[in-house]
């Protein structure tokens, strides 16, 4: 397992994470202009850890949250960079442990990604906003756990898992299928392994 | 260049070889086939060398090679030994292999390094990896922007000129890390004519300027002008590494998808070859040869023109994006049946005009009739069933997992049952020449193919009118050969065919009728005779004429000839 | 081309201040009122932000950012007002609703870190050149390797974008139903979106290419086309930022003990 984490710093990882960050935008669009109760804003996170490995899934999602925040004034995206490289390190331990092959084990990962979405936003939902995440279902059930009383962490928990879960669940379905149809030629060059084969 | 000049230490002075390729072998990995298979020749300093042959024979893998992108980049597994200014291209990093050769590839767009804003940054963004000072930058800026006629865009964002102008960067940025070599990979297979020219011209003033140049070029007419030798490749093999004249006199070109430039058809045809039986492979020498002897002209006979109900008709059409800047401007035209090209400048209205006949866009006022209904009234989907039109870019549409799929999916969405859209898919993509692809991935093919299989799925939808943007580009003589078959396929079963291109040869060859378009208005209207010969209206819309036609002009022949067959009478 | 960055070039002074100085104020301008905890800090900062933003003219171009923002605090007054576990004092009524003191109060005060933080960094973003920032973070020795990342964040969206347009007319030509119903609507969504992922994912192999054969990574000193002078009273404001800072920290520790 000492390979898990090998990752290649060349070309070819440095502007997949671009590409990724890109992806994470238009997602993001995207469920925004179709008005779904989604974030669908980690596409390119997951690709980017499913190609690269854990390091560069990680570093696709901090970048991602980081750029945002530093250049397109959404701070509150700031914050969670913290989650986003998370997902991306959860994505590509995952993908590398085989867990992408099949449409089963990739539901697997799915869900391992959405719980440490939920892992760490919690506690940053808790500080920086006393628990509510700004999505409209997840905070309904905040606002029912609150109005029953419960803890606020509790609460914070149960909004985070109702919206990071199922959003996790689509992002790593799409992210499935987009990686079966990438072309041999492109996920190639992203084997850690490869090596230069002698002809004589 | 200092350490290069070290590395081979002029040994033999003039005929120093700069590359040295000793039985290169390749395979890219996961695949069984060898890209590169026992390839050996060398280079000499200052020689312009052009690699020719169909696509997929090896020509990208090959100029890959030269930089140690093979195998570096892409692992796989290498035989052989490529060197280039005395270092070893298997070893020596690329960072550093960039230094002795430069590398300029077929897509402008992803030359460019995607983090400048704008041009001036962007030609020192090279430069700055390979830390050259200040003042040197500034120094070598100017003169590559100023060489290549590109200085009075430096303030401009890259991404933001045309395709000819993007690619004179992308040479400017190689140019001022200062190779000894350039390799440039097809640089003008995505470009439109009036950037190909662009393009071409760049390309000469630098084989001036002495320095070595490998090219792969699709134009045979370009590399048999320019080259000292060529190097023809087929399936990853060397066929021939010798002089224009020799390699495009040899019998069996065809099979290696070559076509001879059209001076050494005509030239072979008639019979006329040097004492050694090559022949001539330029306008020019092909015009001496020609001079003095009482060559008999055929006569051409008017091809009869037929027709048929219109199937558009436009009246008073205008369009603008914005009113300061009309596009199109009270527009009459009537389309029949014939096989139709549009052709002119960027930015002529060429794609507006056909974007609106396609409803995707609305007219701003005008009428445009489709069988005598008015497209107005209709929706882009309404349309779908009857008018074809198939984009430039292949990729802008391609999101299934195999070709049959994709080339159904046009099909079903307008209404095809399931069993009829696979056998339209099958049949379309039997036209177009990937019939055996059917289960493959879209992305794993070429972008040549990838470019068919976007025809096929717009022809599987069996429409009344097919409208093409660009359907050349990217594609060798057989590809070429492929889409004018659809062309006269479509147009015998009494559909139109309407193609956006800037290829004259092609143009003259399979279009009936050629529309000439600049400043959004028609300069011309009439068969490819009539419009070709009018060399004052060509200029003004910034086009040239097919290759036999200037060859005509040369000899100073009097009627318009536009293929090679017609040249020879035999038509 | 349309470009994700909110920077534009008005002139002013602001524009031509360092941008560390400008992430040296948001540093104080988000630390300080934290470690102090006192709600005024928070106004104090506000203030300090907004005259900034004023100084560079571009207070107005401040308030989309806010409005964005608008949503989730009017989820958190709400919410903390009527639920929060403190509640025990009704501050007024709204029909059967009842507003606590406590909650709004809690709700105030993450209300007002928000928009502290919007404002703070308002102080950058909309003056400060992308490309600018990334270099000077170069220079100091940050990786180019990320910087590029960066940088070309800001020219592959907008890309993306344009190809969009491409595919939707692409798609459309095949008979594609774009309008409609939500199952229309849905159905759309994948011959949409996959076209523009796939593509610039395969464009990365050429991209790198690109890069590769312009010595990226060739691990020399990189060099750079521009000075960037310090600013009159660069120096200063980013020493005073971090003192007050200090400051801060000094002040809660000595409270705590």
């Amino acid at each position: 397992m000492k390979d898990l984490f090998k990752t290649k710093f060349d070309a070819a990882c440095i502007v997949l994470i671009p590409a990724c960050i890109g992806i994470n935008y238009l997602g993001k669009l995207f469920a925004s202009v179709l008005k779904l109760p989604l974030w669908l804003d980690s596409i390119g996170t997951c690709i980017g850890g499913c190609l690269g490995g854990p390091v560069i899934g990680a570093v696709c999602g901090a970048a991602n949250n980081l750029i945002y925040g530093f250049t397109a004034g959404d701070n509150i995206t700031l914050i969670y960079a913290l989650t986003s490289l998370g997902i991306g390190a959860a994505a590509g331990i995952m993908a590398r442990l085989g867990f992408m092959k099949t449409f089963p084990k990739a539901i697997i990962t799915a869900c391992a990604a959405g719980l440490t979405a939920v892992v760490i936003s919690t506690p940053l939902n808790v500080i920086f906003w006393g628990g509510t995440t700004g999505n409209v279902w997840g905070d309904a059930v905040f606002a029912a756990t609150q109005a029953a009383g419960m803890p606020v962490f509790l609460g914070s928990l149960l909004d985070e898992i109702v919206v990071d879960v199922p959003d996790k669940l689509i992002t790593l379905i799409l992210v499935y299928f987009i990686l079966k149809g990438l072309p041999k030629k492109l996920t190639a060059l992203y084997e850690a392994d490869a090596e230069i084969e002698r002809l004589n | 260049m200092s350490a290069a000049d070290s590395g081979s230490g002029g040994l033999e002075g003039r005929h120093m070889a700069v590359i040295t390729v000793e039985n290169l072998r390749y395979r890219y990995p996961h695949t069984e086939k060898l890209a590169l298979d026992g390839l050996t020749f060398s280079v000499e300093k200052g020689e312009f060398i052009g690699i020719i042959g169909a696509n997929g024979a090896g020509k990208s893998t090959l100029s890959q090679a030269l930089v140690g992108l093979v195998p570096q980049f892409y692992k796989g597994a290498y035989g052989g030994r490529v060197t280039a200014g005395g270092f070893n291209a298997e070893t020596v990093p690329v960072s550093q292999m960039c230094r002795t050769v430069g590398l300029v590839f077929q897509n402008p767009f992803n030359q460019l390094s995607g983090a400048r804003d704008n041009v001036y940054e962007e030609v020192a963004f090279g430069m700055q990896n390979l830390g050259v000072e200040r003042e040197e930058m500034k120094r070598r800026i100017q003169w590559a922007l100023e060489l290549l006629d590109i200085w009075q865009y430096r303030d401009r964002n890259p991404f933001d000129l045309s395709g000819g102008q993007m690619q004179r960067v992308a040479i400017a940025s190689i140019l001022v890390m200062r190779p000894e070599v350039i390799v440039l990979d097809e640089p003008t297979s995505q470009l439109d004519p009036a950037g190909s020219e662009e393009v071409f011209r760049a390309v000469e003033k630098l084989a001036k300027s002495g320095i070595t140049i490998l090219m792969i070029e699709q134009k045979m007419e370009k590399i048999a002008s320019y080259c000292d030798r060529i190097l023809l490749l087929h399936e990853g093999k060397q066929i021939a590494f010798d002089t224009p004249q020799k390699v495009f006199s040899l019998d069996d070109l065809e099979e290696y998808g070559i076509q001879p430039p059209a001076f050494t058809r005509i030239c072979r045809a008639a019979g006329l070859s040097f004492k050694d039986g090559t022949y001539p492979v330029t306008a020019e020498s092909a015009a001496e040869f020609f001079h003095g002897k009482d060559f008999e002209k055929s006569r051409i006979g008017e091809t009869d023109v037929s027709i048929s109900e219109p199937f558009f008709s436009i009246q008073n059409l205008d369009f603008h994006y914005s009113p300061e800047a009309p596009v199109l401007q009270n527009l009459n035209l009537e389309l029949d049946g014939r096989p139709t090209a549009i052709i002119g400048q960027n930015g002529a209205g060429k794609t507006t005009l056909v974007k609106l006949l396609k409803g995707l866009l609305k007219p701003v006022s005008g009428n445009i009739y489709f069988k005598g209904r008015n497209i107005g009234e209709q929706t882009v989907a309404m349309l779908a069933g009857q008018i074809g039109y198939v984009f430039q870019n292949p990729d802008d549409q391609i999101f299934k997992y195999n070709v049959l799929d994709e080339v159904m999916f046009g099909p079903l969405n307008i209404g095809m049952s399931r069993e009829e859209a696979e056998e339209k898919a099958l049949e379309a993509l039997a036209l177009t020449g990937l019939t055996g692809k059917e289960k493959e991935n879209p992305y794993d093919l070429e972008l040549y193919e990838r470019k068919m299989a976007a025809i096929a799925s717009v022809l599987a939808m069996d429409t009344d009118v097919l409208i093409l943007d660009e359907p050349t580009i990217a594609q060798d003589y057989r590809g070429r050969q492929i889409i004018g078959n659809v062309i006269r396929e479509l147009s015998g079963k009494g559909k139109l065919v309407l193609a956006v291109l800037h290829d004259m040869d092609f143009v003259a060859e399979f279009f009936e009728r050629v529309i000439v378009m600049a400043h959004g208005q028609i300069l011309a209207d009439g068969n490819g005779r009539e419009v070709f010969s009018r060399t004052d209206l060509l200029k003004e819309a910034c086009l040239s004429q097919p290759y036999v036609t200037q060859l005509c002009r040369k000899l100073g022949f009097e009627g318009i000839y536009l293929t090679v067959e017609e040249f020879l009478g035999k038509k | 081309m349309k470009n994700i960055s909110l920077f534009t070039d008005n002139g002013t002074c602001l524009t031509k201040v360092h941008p560390f100085t400008k992430i040296a104020h948001i540093a104080a301008a988000v630390s300080i009122p934290l470690i102090v905890g006192r709600l005024w800090l928070f106004g104090c900062f506000i203030g300090v932000s907004l005259c900034l933003l004023a100084w560079g003219k571009v207070l107005k171009r401040t308030f989309p950012l806010i409005a964005f923002s608008f949503t989730i605090l009017i989820t958190i007054f709400l919410i903390h007002g009527l639920f929060n576990q403190n509640n025990a004092n009704v501050l007024f009524r709204l029909g059967p609703l009842k507003f606590y003191r406590e909650g709004l109060l809690y709700a105030l005060r993450i209300g007002l870190n928000i928009l502290n933080m919007l404002l703070s960094f308002a102080v950058l973003v909309l003056t400060t050149r992308p490309s600018e920032l990334v270099d000077e973070l170069e220079k100091r020795g940050f990786s180019p390797r990320f910087g590029y990342i960066i940088s070309s964040v800001f020219q592959i969206i907008p890309q993306m974008m344009g190809t969009m347009n491409t595919i939707m007319d692409a798609q459309r030509s095949r008979g594609l139903e774009t309008e409609g119903s939500l199952r229309t609507r849905a159905k759309a969504f994948l011959p949409l979106i996959s076209p523009v992922v796939m593509s610039s994912l395969i464009n990365t192999r050429e991209r790198a290419i690109a890069l590769e054969v312009r010595g990226f990574g060739a691990g020399i000193k990189k060099t750079w086309l521009k000075d960037r002078p310090r600013h009159k009273g660069d120096r200063e404001a980013t020493i005073l930022c971090l003192l007050l800072i200090l400051a801060a920290v000094v002040w809660r520790v000595g409270t705590w003990l």
